[in-house]
């Protein structure tokens, strides 16, 4: 298990607008709040909260069979039928064949299938608010202002994938600069589960396109710690990743081998159709229709 | 008179309105009922790709219950095939045995919803030799009550439950080469949940399934087979009136606590309640799920027992205003039935006729 101090720093080796490149926070579900937490918290009656700068409310519900042509059946093992649509949807979206199937080994770890996973709002996770405060304050000079700045950096880490607020929201600003599609938004807005989608494919694309990528355990590490896959290669934590990827998989049912569905040894992000395009196909609107 | 659900007593009707009514002499009522429940089906499960692939062809046909059925149980069939086997092979095997006999049995007696029989009547007493390395959950949760290398084929299910309060006896009356000490019991009625206390995560029935042999197939087949309205009348609608009282009645202060679906107001990720089922909004509903003193109950797991119940006995409704119209032995297999409410509707046709 990593440390919950750190964060990673995924920048693009080509250096684009000068900006760190998004970045991702290695986090479990062990404190994500269920649906029903919040409905026993807050009783029949309570109003829903957590609005967002964007407008959520204009975001389509979770993609379905009919929204993608791959194999809903077949190497899912026991990831949520009802979510296997949308991890599809990410990888025809973005053109990373076999992507899918990694994407849910990912979401099982990082948030056990809760696309709500919120790893900060605990006491006792300090740790996790700690580093995307220093995530923020490190980076803020450096990345076009946030409204919601400060709040995500007392956030943590959260959603699906499980994103550190102050990166999630800088998406983006290496691929459009201060056209970045969350600027403005709270850190909430990681919760929905095609934007949170849209960050992953973006972020698995970095790391394809950037970083060296051996095999489908490698983006785990990629995913902790950028870093692991150069410096760390080879070292204590960057084994201890790798092998709790191989269980994760052994836990989910998932053949990492099944090359029908998961194309070996690597992930190739060549076809990459573009920020723009991901964008639509995946959040199922533009970033201004949203905004 | 027009026949309806009263005869059940209090809540049936309301159940079947979950569902929606529908008149089996309209193609296209048939149509439209058929092919939503069916889709609801596959999309708990898992196989709505498949399903829709194989309603494609069906454009007009003769029977579209029968149909839709067949084309149901083909998409199902080739989903588990893309599954991994959940049970070892000896344990598949001595399940389709079993299943075969249990559900014969269960269609004799009108009572297929939930079968019960004495275990060790059935083929080798509803037990499997165990391979030397024990592999496959529900193997390994048999361990600890394995009789030499036997093992029990199914859960013993007889604790109070979501379908009902326990069924402790009789017990077997040979005895048993694996432990069986209770009256097996299956609900094939809400399959893949089967068991009464086993509702917490995904169907424990969609593994049972092996390399060769596909248990669940025949399981499935029974489950959905309560749609077709001959086989529905063959059914003694009190034990599924009497097992869906005792569901609504342990779940609803589960989920009275949920909140009703705000439109408009909706938060991300929570659970909610619209039209007498849970939604989860813009997140998943089968991580989702309840806490009561009969145990976890997954979300999914309580949207589709509930609907099971309501299918049912929406097409008991609806076969009930279409007697007079339905085969002949159909009618006369009505007459006899157990079913006090099916008899007099098949008298009063029969009279009428």
């Amino acid at each position: 298990m990593l440390s919950r101090n750190a964060w990673i720093t995924l920048g693009t080796t080509l250096g684009v607008v000068g900006v760190t490149g998004g970045m991702l926070y290695l986090s479990r579900s062990a404190s994500a709040a269920s649906p029903l937490d919040d409905a026993e918290k807050n009783g029949p009656d309570a109003a829903p909260n957590g609005e967002d700068a964007l407008a959520s409310d204009k975001l389509p519900a979770l993609p379905t069979a009919s929204d993608v042509q791959g194999d809903l059946s077949r190497n899912w093992g026991s990831t949520p039928p009802d979510l296997r649509p949308l991890f599809l949807l990410m990888e025809e979206t973005s053109k990373i064949v076999g992507s899918g199937r990694i994407f849910a080994l990912i979401a099982y770890r990082e948030a056990r299938f809760i696309t709500t996973a919120h790893n900060g709002d605990e006491p006792s996770e300090s740790a996790e608010r700690d580093g995307s405060r220093r995530a923020y304050e490190n980076n803020k000079d450096r990345n076009p202002p946030l409204p919601y700045g400060e709040e995500s950096a007392d956030f943590g880490s959260g959603g699906l994938f499980g994103l550190l607020a102050p990166y999630f929201l800088w998406a983006g600003v290496p691929e459009v600069g201060k056209r970045a599609p969350f600027l403005n938004a709270r850190p909430e807005l990681m919760f929905e589960p095609r934007i949170a989608g849209f960050a992953a494919a973006l972020y698995m694309h970095r790391l394809l396109k950037y970083r060296r990528i051996d095999d489908h355990a490698d983006i785990k590490v990629g995913w902790a710690n950028p870093s692991l896959l150069s410096k760390g290669r080879g070292g204590d934590k960057y084994q201890e990743i790798r092998t709790r990827f191989y269980e994760d998989a052994e836990t989910l049912g998932l053949d990492l081998k099944d090359e029908a569905t998961i194309p070996g040894p690597r992930l190739d992000s060549s076809a990459w159709p573009g920020f723009d395009a991901v964008f639509k196909g995946i959040v199922g609107v533009s970033p201004k229709e949203l905004a | 008179m027009r026949p309806d659900l009263h005869c059940y007593g209090d809540g049936i009707k309301e159940l079947a309105d979950l569902v929606g009514d529908f008149d089996l002499r309209s193609p296209m009522d048939l149509h439209a009922w058929y092919r939503s429940e069916w889709l609801a089906i596959a999309a708990t499960i898992g196989f709505s790709q498949e399903l829709e692939a194989a309603l494609a062809p069906l454009r007009a046909v003769p029977d579209r219950v029968r149909a839709t059925q067949e084309a149901g149980l083909a998409a199902f069939a080739s989903w588990l095939l893309a599954q991994r086997g959940g049970v070892p092979e000896a344990h598949a095997r001595t399940q389709s045995v079993v299943l075969g006999q249990l559900i014969t049995l269960g269609r004799e007696r009108g009572e297929l919803w939930r079968v019960t029989a004495d275990p060790t009547t059935l083929a080798s007493g509803a037990c499997y030799r165990a391979p030397e390395s024990v592999d496959g959950a529900s193997a390994a949760a048999d361990r600890d009550i394995r009789g030499a290398q036997q093992v029990r084929a199914f859960y013993p299910d007889t604790a109070a439950g979501y379908f009902g309060d326990g069924w402790s006896g009789p017990p077997p009356r040979a005895e048993s080469a694996c432990g069986w000490q209770t009256p097996l019991t299956l609900h094939l009625g809400t399959f893949p949940w089967v068991y009464s206390t086993r509702l917490a995560g995904p169907g424990p029935a969609l593994l049972w399934s092996s390399t060769e042999s596909r248990p669940a197939i025949a399981a499935f087949e029974a489950m959905t087979s309560l749609l077709d309205p001959a086989e529905n009348l063959r059914q003694d609608a009190r034990q599924v009136a009497a097992i869906a009282r005792t569901f609504v009645q342990q779940t609803r202060p589960l989920v009275d606590a949920v909140p009703i679906f705000p439109p408009g107001r909706a938060k991300t990720g929570a659970l909610y309640r619209r039209s007498g089922f849970l939604v989860a909004h813009r997140g998943s509903l089968h991580v989702a799920g309840l806490d009561g003193v009969r145990g976890r109950l997954a979300a999914p797991a309580y949207n589709f027992v509930l609907r099971r119940f309501a299918c049912f006995f929406a097409v008991r409704r609806a076969a009930l205003r279409a007697l007079a119209s339905l085969p002949e032995a159909v009618r006369r297999a009505a007459e006899g039935s157990p079913d006090p409410c099916l008899r007099q509707t098949a008298e009063e046709v029969r009279r009428g006729g």
